[in-house]
C-alpha cells in the first residue's frame, strides 16, 4: 500500500508540476470564421486527398473528392493555410477571417516527380514530415497491394524501406523475422512493436502451441493489406522514444484506410496465383558394391575408398560406384508440387464530410506447394485409409477479413474514428526442417538409390527416403484457427483552435485454437508409442488493450516562434491465457483430445503492464527550423521490485537549411533539410523475469503419479528495463524540380543495462539462466533511400528507387560474465551478438594425389588442415542490404512494368542441411563422389574426421541478390471499362521470388526454419526453399 | 455568448492535469500494473506444512531425473562406457560414445545441472520438513539420501574439479572444485546424516531409507577405493532381504522409464558390443563387452534389420525394461556385489566366486526380466582373471544403472588396468578413432561459477 500511495504522488505530482510550471498563456479568442478551401492541381482539377491546416492552430482536415475541404472554428484575423499531399509541392496560403463569415480560398498544388509522405504519424499524432528530425520509412500499401504481389503485411515490409531486414518463413502463412537497425537486445526479443490506428496490435511471432520444426504462424501475417493505406517504419529509440517500454527495436504504424467524402465509390479486386517451387535441391550419393549389389556405406569416412580396412573377417566390402537419386526431384516420389492462390474483396468507401465509411471485405486461399507424392497417393487410394485432406495437402491458409472504418466530424470541434476489424484464418502446416517426424529430414537424409525398402512395420516402399514416406509424415495434422477482433476508437477534440486533446482506445483480441491430431495406427514410426495416435487442443486468448491519452496545445509567443507541447499517458495492457487438452494413445476412430487415453491438461497466463507519461515540446523558428524535446516515464509490471520506472528522453532538429534567405545553391538543388535526433527508449523484461519462484511438476512415486513442487526461477529484484539510446543524423535532397530525392542518415545506437540471460552455474542446481541487466550493444549504420523520375515524358517515363543501408553491430560488454561459447556460435565482446564461429579450415593438400582428401593424425600425411581455435567467421545476419526498384510507364502511362531486386550481403549462411547430410546422413557429394571439389571434400573432412570437428565449412557465403517481385500492370482503355461499367479498371501480373543469384551452397540463402523461434541464428536445416509465386490480379473501380 | 469568453491556457492545463493527476491516484499506479501470473508459485507459497510436502515431492521427482526419468548420465555414462553404443543423429551422444566430449556438450551439462539439482532441491525439502513437518523423519532422511546419491553419482561419473554450490537460498553460494575422493566423502557424510535421522526407528519408511543410505554409503566408499569399510558398512545395520530394492517408479501419465524410451522407444541407443558398424565394414571395438552378442539373459538382446534414429545404425535393443519398469537405485544385489568386491580387495577369489554363483544360482527379478539360473563360473585362476570376471559380472548385473563407467574408472584407479586396456579403444564405427576421455567434464557453463575454470584433470 505504500509503495502504491507512493507512485500515485508521484504521478500526480509529476503532471501538477507539469500545470504549474505551464506558463499562463492569455489568448484573447475573440469570434470566430470558417475558411473553405478549394485545391486544385494546375490543370485546374480539384485535387481529393490533400491535408489543409491552419498553421500554428490544431485545426486541419482533408480535401473531398471535390477538392474541397471546411475549417470551422478559425479565429478571425489573418491566418495561413497550408496544403500538403504527397506527390505535390506543399503550398502555403494567407487569408483574412472575418468573424462570423465564410471565407473562401483557392490553393494550387504543382506537381512533382518525386516526393515523401507529406505527413507522417507520431506518438504525438500526424506532424508534417519536415518538422521531424528522424528518418521515417513510409510505405504506401494501397498502391503497393494493388500492382504489386503482395500477399501479405511481410511482403510490403520487405525490401522497401533502408535498415528493414525481414526474412519470411518458407511455408504459406508463416511468419518472419524482422530486424530494424539491426540487433539490439541479446537475449530478448528483437521485433519491432506494431501500432495499428493509434493502438498496439498484437505482433506475437512463433504463435502456435505445437512445434513442427519450422517457421509457424504469426499474428502479423493476420491482417490484410488490402486494407492499410500506408506504413511508418519509425527505426529506432530517437524516434521511438514515446512509443515507450519495448519500442527500441523500432515501430510499425500502420494506418488503415479511410472513406473520404463523396460518392460511394466500389472496389473490386480479384486474383488468381500459383505457387511453384524452382529451388535447385541437392542428389543423395551412397557407395555401391557390384559384389554385394548393395550399399557399401563407410560410416564417417570422408572420402571414396579411404576407411581403415574393417576388423571383422568377412565383414568388408569394396566400393565400385556411386549411385545418385533424389526423391526430391523424381517426379513419381516428389512432395513438391504446385500450389495456387486466388483473392477476391471488394471494399466501398465514401460519405459526407460528416460521416464517411470505408468498407471493406476479402477471402483468400492459398495452398502450399508440398503434395502427397504420386505413389503414395496410388499407396493410400489402394487401401482406402489415411488419405486425409490435410495428409494430401499439408500447408494451407484460408482468411476473411472484413473490416469497416467510419470518421465522423460530431461537430467543429470533434472528430470521431471508429476502426473495426474481423479475421477469421485456418491454416495448417507441415511438420519440417528441424523435426524429426518432419519430411524434410527424411526427403534430404536418403541414400543415392530408390529402391531403400520399406517404412518400418508396413509395407509402404521407402522410394530413397530415409526412414518414412512424406505420407507418414503428413498424417499429422498441424492446425490453427483464428478469430481475431480488433477495434479502435480515436476521437479528436478541440475546444479551442489552440488545442487538440485526443483519445485512443483500442482492443486488438484473437481467440486461437491450435490443433495437433494423430489417428491411432497413421503417423511417423517415431518411436514405439507414436503410432498409438494423439490429440491436443490449445486454446489461447491474446490481447492488447491500449488507452492513449494526448492533449497538444499550440501557441505562437513571437512571429518567427511556434511551439506545440503535447502532454499523454498511454496504458498497454497485454495479456495471454491458453489451456491446452491433450495426451497421446487415441481409440481407433476417435480424434478428441478427450478420448486420450493418455490425457494432459495445461494452462500457461502471461500478463505484461506498462503505463507511461509523456510530454513534448516542438518549437518552430520561421517555420524552417524546428526543435523537439520530449521525456517520456513509464513503469512496467515486468520491472523488479527494487526499481520503480524509467524515464526516456529525447530530441531532435529538423532545419530546412534551403528556405533561409541567405542559402544559395545551384538551380538543380530544389531544398535541404538536415536533421537529427536523439533519444531513448527500452525494452522490457519478461513478465517473470524479477520473480523467485516454484513450479509444478509431476512425479511418479511408488507407483502413484504424485504432483510436487520444484524450484523454478531464482528472479532478480533489481530488474530494469534494457535501455537504448539512439543518435541519428542525416539529410534530405530535392534535385531537379522534384525529380530526384536523396535521403541520407546514419545511426548510432547504444544499448545499456542490456538484459542477459546469464547462465547461472550449473553446479548451483537452480534454473538455467537469470536475467541480469549486465551488457552494452552497439549499432551503427548508414541508410540511403534515392528516388528517381529518370524519364519524365507525358507519354512514358521510367524511374528508380534505391535503397541501401550498412549494420555494424557489437557486444561491447558482457558485464563481468564469461563468453557464452555454443557449438557454433559465441558470445564474446568486441564481436556481433549474432556471430558464426569455428576452427577454420585454414588449407588442404591432396598430397598422395589421389583426388581425395582425408585427414590423418600424423602432420606429414594429413591433408584437411584446421586452424588451432575458433575464430569468427562472419555475421549470422546480412550485415549490407540494397533493394533497386525500377519502373517504366509506357503507351501514355497505362502499362507499367517494375521490379525489386533485393540484394543481401555480409553475412555467412549456416548449411546445415549439407552438415547434417555429410556428417550424419552419410549421402552428401563431398562425402561420396569421388569427383567432389576438394573444397567439399575439406568440408566434410573437417567436420567428420579431423579432431576439430569444426563445421566452419558449412557457414557459407549468404550473400545473394534476388529478383523479388516483377510486375506488369495495364489500365484497360475505357472501351473495356465502359463494358463492364466500371470508372477504371487494371489488369496486373506480377510474380515474386522469380530469379536468385548467390553463391551459397545450399537449397536457398533466406530458407530459414528459425525466423519465428526469436533467435537471430538463420539457417538451413533440412528446410525448402521458398515458393514463385504468379499472380494475375483484376483491379475494378466503380 | 460562448464566443465571448475568454479562456486562460494556464488555467485549462492546470484543470487537465489536475484531471488527470485525480484519475491516476484516485486507481492507483500499482492496481494498473498489477500482473498476477497463476503459472508460478510465489516462495512464501511453500512455507507451509503443504508447501513443505510439495517440496518434497517435487525433489524426488528431481532424484528420479537422475536414474530413469530422464535422459541421465545413467546412459551416457553407458555411452561413454561400453554399455551402449550410438544411434543417434545428435553429435552429443555420437561425441560421448567416442569419448571425445566437447566440455560444451549440451547433454552433459544437462546432466550435471539435474544432479546438482537434486542436492539444492533437497537441500529446501530438509529445511522445509524440519521446519514444518518435523515428524517426517524418514521423509528428512529421504531428502538426505537423495542428495548423497547424486553427490555419489557426480563422483563416479565426472571429472576431478566438480564443484559443489548451494542454490536453495536467497544467495548464492558458490563452490569451489573438488576431488572425486572429496565428493565422495560428502556423499558419505550425506549418507550418514540420513542414517544418524533414523537409526533406531522401525518403521517401514525408516527402515527402506536407512538400507538406501547404507547402500549407498558402501558404494561411495567402495569409491574411494575402500572395499572391506563398504563390506562392514553394509554389515552394519539390520539385514538386507535379498529382494530389498529402493525403486523409482515410472507411469506413462508423469513419465516413461527413460532408460526403455531413450534406447527401445526412440531408437536413439542400441546395446554395446565388441563388433559395431553393422553395415559393412564392422570393426572391432577393444575392451568392450558385447553386451548385444553375449545371449547373457541379464541382457537379453535383439537384433533388428532396421535402423535407429540416425537412420543408419541397426538396432541392438533389449527388453530389460518396459514402459513403466520400476529401477533399482539401490538395491540388495549392489550390496551382495559389494560384499563381492570386498572379497576381491581381498584377493579371496573362491570368495568372490561364491557371491557372484549365488547371485547365479537363484531367480531373480532384473529390471521388467526374472533371470533364468545361470551356470556357475569357472574360476579364472588369477587375481587379474577375476578381477574382469568380477567386473564382468557386475556389468551385466547392473547394466545401464549407472555404475559402469564408475567401475571402469576404478579398474584403473584401483586394479592397474590403463585407459587402453580398459575402455573401448580402436575405430569407431561412426568416424575416427576413439578418443582418451574416461569421464565426464564439468561443463563450460560452470565457468560461471567464479571459483571455477575447468576440470583439475580428466584422470579415472
Amino acid at each position: 500500500m505504500r509503495r502504491s500511495l507512493t507512485r500515485a504522488t508521484l504521478w500526480g505530482a509529476l503532471l501538477a508540476a507539469f500545470a504549474a510550471g505551464t506558463p499562463t498563456m492569455v489568448a484573447a479568442q475573440g469570434t470566430t470564421g470558417t475558411i473553405v478551401v478549394t485545391v486544385k492541381d494546375a490543370g485546374g482539377a480539384p485535387l481529393p486527398q490533400v491535408q489543409v491546416a491552419v498553421v500554428n492552430t490544431m485545426i486541419g482536415g482533408q480535401t473531398d473528392d471535390n477538392g474541397k475541404a471546411t475549417l470551422r472554428n478559425v479565429a478571425a484575423g489573418t491566418q495561413q493555410v497550408r496544403a500538403l499531399r504527397i506527390g505535390f509541392a506543399e503550398q502555403k496560403r494567407s487569408v483574412t477571417v472575418a468573424a462570423g463569415q465564410i471565407t473562401q480560398v483557392e490553393v494550387t498544388l504543382t506537381a512533382v516527380a518525386v516526393s515523401l509522405n507529406a505527413v507522417v504519424s507520431t506518438a504525438t499524432g500526424s506532424t508534417r514530415r519536415v518538422e521531424v528530425g528522424n528518418s521515417i520509412g513510409s510505405i504506401d500499401a494501397a498502391t503497393e497491394t494493388k500492382l504489386k504481389p503482395v500477399s501479405n503485411l511481410q511482403d510490403l515490409l520487405n525490401a522497401r524501406a533502408p535498415g528493414v531486414q525481414l526474412s519470411a518463413g518458407t511455408q504459406s502463412g508463416t511468419g518472419a523475422r524482422v530486424r530494424i537497425r539491426g540487433q539490439g537486445s541479446l537475449n530478448l526479443n528483437n521485433d519491432p512493436i506494431y501500432v495499428i490506428d493509434g493502438v498496439r496490435m498484437t505482433s506475437n511471432n512463433g504463435s502456435f502451441s505445437f512445434g513442427t520444426g519450422d517457421a509457424v504462424s504469426s499474428r502479423v501475417v493476420d491482417l490484410n493489406p488490402e486494407e492499410i493505406e500506408n506504413i511508418e517504419v519509425v527505426k529506432g529509440p530517437s524516434a521511438a522514444t514515446l512509443y515507450g517500454t519495448d519500442a527500441a527495436n523500432g515501430v510499425i504504424v500502420i494506418t488503415t484506410r479511410r472513406g473520404r467524402a463523396g460518392a460511394p465509390r466500389w472496389s473490386v479486386y480479384t486474383e488468381t496465383g500459383r505457387l511453384a517451387d524452382n529451388n535447385p535441391y541437392p542428389t543423395n550419393f551412397t557407395g555401391w558394391s557390384g559384389a554385394l549389389n548393395g550399399p557399401c556405406r563407410l560410416p564417417g569416412y570422408s572420402a571414396y575408398l579411404a576407411a581403415p580396412a574393417a576388423t571383422q573377417s568377412g565383414s568388408n566390402c569394396s566400393i565400385d560406384s556411386v549411385r545418385t537419386y533424389s526423391p526430391l526431384v523424381d517426379p513419381d516420389a516428389t512432395p513438391i508440387g504446385t500450389g495456387s492462390r486466388s483473392q477476391t474483396g471488394i471494399q466501398l468507401s465514401g460519405g459526407s464530410e460528416a460521416l464517411r465509411y470505408f468498407i471493406g471485405i476479402e477471402n483468400e486461399n492459398e495452398t502450399g506447394v508440398f503434395k502427397l507424392p504420386g505413389f503414395e497417393q496410388r499407396q493410400f487410394d489402394s487401401i482406402g485409409t489415411g488419405n486425409h485432406y490435410y495428409t494430401r495437402r499439408p500447408n494451407a491458409l484460408d482468411k476473411q477479413s472484413f473490416r469497416m472504418n467510419l470518421n465522423s466530424a460530431i461537430s467543429p470541434k470533434l472528430d470521431v474514428a471508429v476502426n473495426t476489424n474481423y479475421i477469421r484464418s485456418t491454416s495448417r502446416l507441415s511438420n519440417s526442417s528441424n523435426a524429426t517426424a518432419g519430411i524434410g529430414s527424411h526427403a534430404f537424409g536418403g541414400p543415392g538409390y530408390q529402391n531403400n525398402g520399406t517404412v518400418a512395420g508396413t509395407g509402404t516402399p521407402l522410394m530413397g527416403y530415409r526412414a518414412w514416406t512424406p505420407g507418414y509424415s503428413w498424417q499429422e495434422l498441424y492446425g490453427q484457427s483464428i478469430d481475431r477482433f480488433l477495434t479502435s476508437l480515436n476521437a479528436q477534440w478541440r475546444p479551442f483552435s489552440w488545442m487538440q486533446n485526443r483519445i485512443n482506445i483500442g482492443n486488438d483480441f484473437t481467440a486461437r485454437t491450435d490443433n495437433r491430431l494423430r489417428l491411432r495406427g497413421e503417423g511417423a514410426p517415431l518411436t514405439a508409442t507414436y503410432r498409438l495416435g494423439a490429440a491436443e487442443n490449445a486454446r489461447a486468448g491474446i490481447q492488447n488493450f491500449t488507452v492513449d491519452l494526448g492533449s497538444t496545445s499550440s501557441y505562437q509567443p513571437l512571429p518567427w516562434i511556434s511551439t506545440k507541447t503535447t502532454v499523454g499517458m498511454q496504458y498497454v495492457h497485454y495479456a495471454f491465457n491458453s489451456n491446452n487438452a491433450g495426451g497421446s494413445e487415441l481409440p481407433a476412430g476417435t480424434q478428441q483430445a478427450g478420448a486420450n487415453g493418455l490425457p494432459s491438461a495445461s494452462e500457461s497466463s502471461v500478463t505484461a503492464r506498462t503505463l507511461g507519461l509523456f510530454i513534448e515540446e516542438a518549437i518552430g523558428f520561421n517555420d524552417r527550423l524546428f526543435v523537439t524535446l520530449a521525456v517520456r516515464s513509464d513503469q512496467n509490471s515486468a520491472f523488479g521490485t527494487d526499481f520503480q520506472s524509467v524515464a526516456y528522453p529525447k530530441a531532435s532538429v529538423s532545419w530546412l537549411l534551403s528556405e533561409e534567405e541567405w542559402y544559395r545553391s545551384p538551380d538543380w538543388i530544389d531544398n535541404v533539410r538536415l536533421r537529427g535526433a536523439f533519444g531513448a527508449s527500452g525494452v522490457q523484461p519478461g513478465p517473470n523475469d524479477a520473480l523467485r519462484s516454484f513450479a509444478a511438476a509431476q512425479t511418479n512415486i511408488n507407483n502413484s503419479d504424485t504432483p510436487g513442487l520444484v524450484f523454478s526461477t531464482i528472479g532478480n529484484e533489481a530488474l530494469k528495463p534494457e535501455t537504448s539510446t539512439e543518435f541519428e543524423t542525416g539529410f534530405e535532397v530535392g534535385l531537379f524540380r522534384g525529380r530526384y530525392n536523396i535521403d541520407f542518415t546514419y545511426y548510432n545506437k547504444k544499448t545499456s543495462d542490456a538484459l542477459i540471460s546469464a547462465i547461472l552455474a550449473p553446479s548451483l542446481g537452480a534454473a538455467n539462466n537469470v536475467r541480469r541487466n549486465l551488457g552494452a550493444t552497439q549499432n551503427t549504420g548508414l541508410e540511403l533511400l534515392a528516388r528517381g523520375q529518370i524519364i519524365d515524358r507525358e507519354s512514358w517515363g521510367a524511374d528508380l528507387t534505391i535503397a541501401a543501408s550498412s549494420n555494424k553491430n557489437e557486444l561491447l560488454d558482457l558485464g563481468g560474465t564469461p563468453p557464452q561459447i555454443g557449438v557454433n556460435n559465441r558470445v564474446v565482446e568486441g564481436y556481433p551478438l549474432a556471430g558464426w564461429w569455428g576452427r577454420p579450415i585454414t588449407g588442404w593438400d591432396d598430397r598422395n594425389g589421389d583426388g581425395i582428401l582425408t585427414y590423418n593424425a600424423n602432420a606429414s600425411l594429413n591433408e584437411v588442415f584446421v586452424g588451432d581455435s575458433a575464430v569468427f567467421l562472419g555475421y549470422s545476419t546480412p550485415r549490407y542490404t540494397m533493394s533497386i526498384t525500377p519502373g517504366v510507364d509506357l503507351f501514355d502511362r497505362k502499362l507499367r512494368i517494375s521490379a525489386l531486386i533485393d540484394r543481401r550481403d555480409g553475412n555467412r549462411y549456416y548449411n546445415n542441411t549439407e552438415r547434417i547430410r555429410c556428417a550424419s546422413r552419410l549421402n552428401c557429394n563431398g562425402l561420396n563422389n569421388p569427383n567432389a571439389s576438394f573444397e567439399e571434400q575439406a568440408m566434410v573432412v573437417a567436420a567428420l574426421n579431423h579432431p576439430a570437428r569444426t563445421n566452419a565449412g558449412y557457414m557459407q557465403p549468404g550473400a545473394f541478390t534476388r529478383l523479388r517481385e516483377i510486375s506488369v500492370s495495364y489500365q484497360l482503355p475505357s472501351v473495356v471499362t465502359n463494358a463492364m461499367r466500371s470508372k477504371d479498371a487494371t489488369i496486373t501480373f506480377a510474380a515474386r521470388n522469380v530469379a536468385t543469384w548467390s553463391r551459397y551452397r545450399g537449397v536457398d540463402p533466406e530458407n530459414d526454419f528459425t525466423v519465428t523461434d526469436g533467435g537471430n541464428f538463420p539457417q538451413d536445416f533440412q528446410t525448402f526453399g521458398p515458393a514463385s509465386y504468379y499472380i494475375l490480379r483484376l483491379n475494378l473501380g466503380f | 455568448m460562448r464566443s465571448s469568453m475568454t479562456i486562460t491556457r494556464g488555467s485549462a492545463w492546470r484543470t487537465r492535469a489536475v484531471a488527470v493527476a485525480l484519475l491516476l491516484g484516485a486507481c492507483s499506479t500499482d492496481t494498473l500494473l498489477l500482473a498476477p501470473d497463476p503459472d508460478l508459485v510465489a516462495p512464501e507459497k511453500v512455507l507451509s506444512a503443504e508447501g513443505a510436502n510439495g517440496v518434497y515431492l517435487g525433489a524426488l521427482g528431481r532424484f528420479r531425473d537422475i536414474t530413469g526419468g530422464n535422459e541421465s548420465s545413467w546412459l551416457f555414462g553407458g555411452l561413454l562406457a561400453d554399455e551402449w553404443s550410438t544411434s543417434s543423429t545428435f553429435v552429443q551422444n555420437d561425441e560421448t560414445d567416442q569419448r571425445q566430449i566437447q566440455v560444451n556438450n549440451g547433454s552433459v551439462t544437462g546432466m550435471f545441472r539435474d544432479l546438482a539439482r537434486v542436492r539444492t532441491a533437497s537441500n529446501q525439502a530438509i529445511a522445509g520438513l524440519a521446519t514444518y513437518q518435523p515428524t517426517r523423519i524418514a521423509e528428512r532422511a529421504e531428502m538426505y539420501f537423495a542428495r548423497g546419491f547424486a553427490e555419489l553419482q557426480l563422483a563416479s561419473d565426472f571429472c576431478n574439479g566438480i564443484p559443489l554450490s548451494n542454490g536453495a537460498g536467497d544467495s548464492l553460494v558458490f563452490g569451489s572444485p573438488q576431488s572425486i575422493a572429496q565428493v565422495f566423502g560428502v556423499a558419505i557424510a550425506s549418507f550418514d546424516s540420513a542414517r544418524a535421522l533414523v537409526a533406531g526407528r522401525t518403521d517401514t519408511s525408516s527402515v527402506r531409507v536407512e538400507r538406501a543410505a547404507r547402500i549407498g554409503k558402501a558404494r561411495a566408499q567402495i569409491g574411494l577405493g575402500d572395499a572391506s569399510a563398504a563390506a562392514a558398512t553394509i554389515a552394519s545395520g539390520t539385514a538386507l532381504p535379498g529382494t530389498y530394492s529402493y525403486n523409482h517408479t515410472f507411469a506413462p501419465t508423469s513419465g516413461d522409464n527413460v532408460l526403455w524410451g531413450q534406447p527401445y522407444s526412440a531408437e536413439r541407443y542400441i546395446v554395446g558390443d565388441s563388433l559395431e558398424g553393422n553395415v559393412p565394414p564392422s570393426y572391432l571395438v577393444a575392451n568392450a563387452i558385447p553386451f548385444s552378442r553375449a545371449g547373457d539373459p541379464r541382457v537379453p538382446t535383439t537384433i533388428l534389420t532396421r535402423r535407429g534414429q540416425d537412420g543408419q545404425t541397426r538396432i541392438r535393443r533389449t527388453t530389460l525394461w518396459d514402459r513403466s519398469t520400476a529401477i533399482p537405485v539401490v538395491n540388495a544385489l549392489d550390496a551382495a556385489l559389494i560384499r563381492a568386491e570386498a572379497r576381491l580387495e581381498a584377493s579371496d577369489r573362491v570368495g568372490v566366486l561364491f557371491i557372484l554363483d549365488s547371485l547365479r544360482a537363484s531367480p531373480r527379478t532384473q529390471g521388467a526380466l526374472t533371470t533364468p539360473v545361470m551356470a556357475a563360473l569357472v574360476n579364472p585362476g588369477s587375481q587379474a582373471g577375476m578381477v574382469s570376471l568380477f567386473f564382468r559380472e557386475k556389468a551385466f548385473w547392473t547394466f545401464s544403472r549407472g555404475q559402469r563407467l564408475g567401475d571402469l574408472r576404478r579398474m584403473i584407479r584401483e586394479y592397474g588396468r590403463t585407459a587402453a586396456n580398459t575402455f573401448p579403444t580402436g575405430t569407431h564405427f561412426k568416424g575416427p578413432a576413439y578418443g582418451s576421455d574416461v569421464n565426464l567434464p564439468v561443463p563450460v557453463d560452470e565457468q560461471n561459477n567464479p571459483n571455477f575454470i575447468a576440470c583439475t584433470d580428466r584422470l579415472p
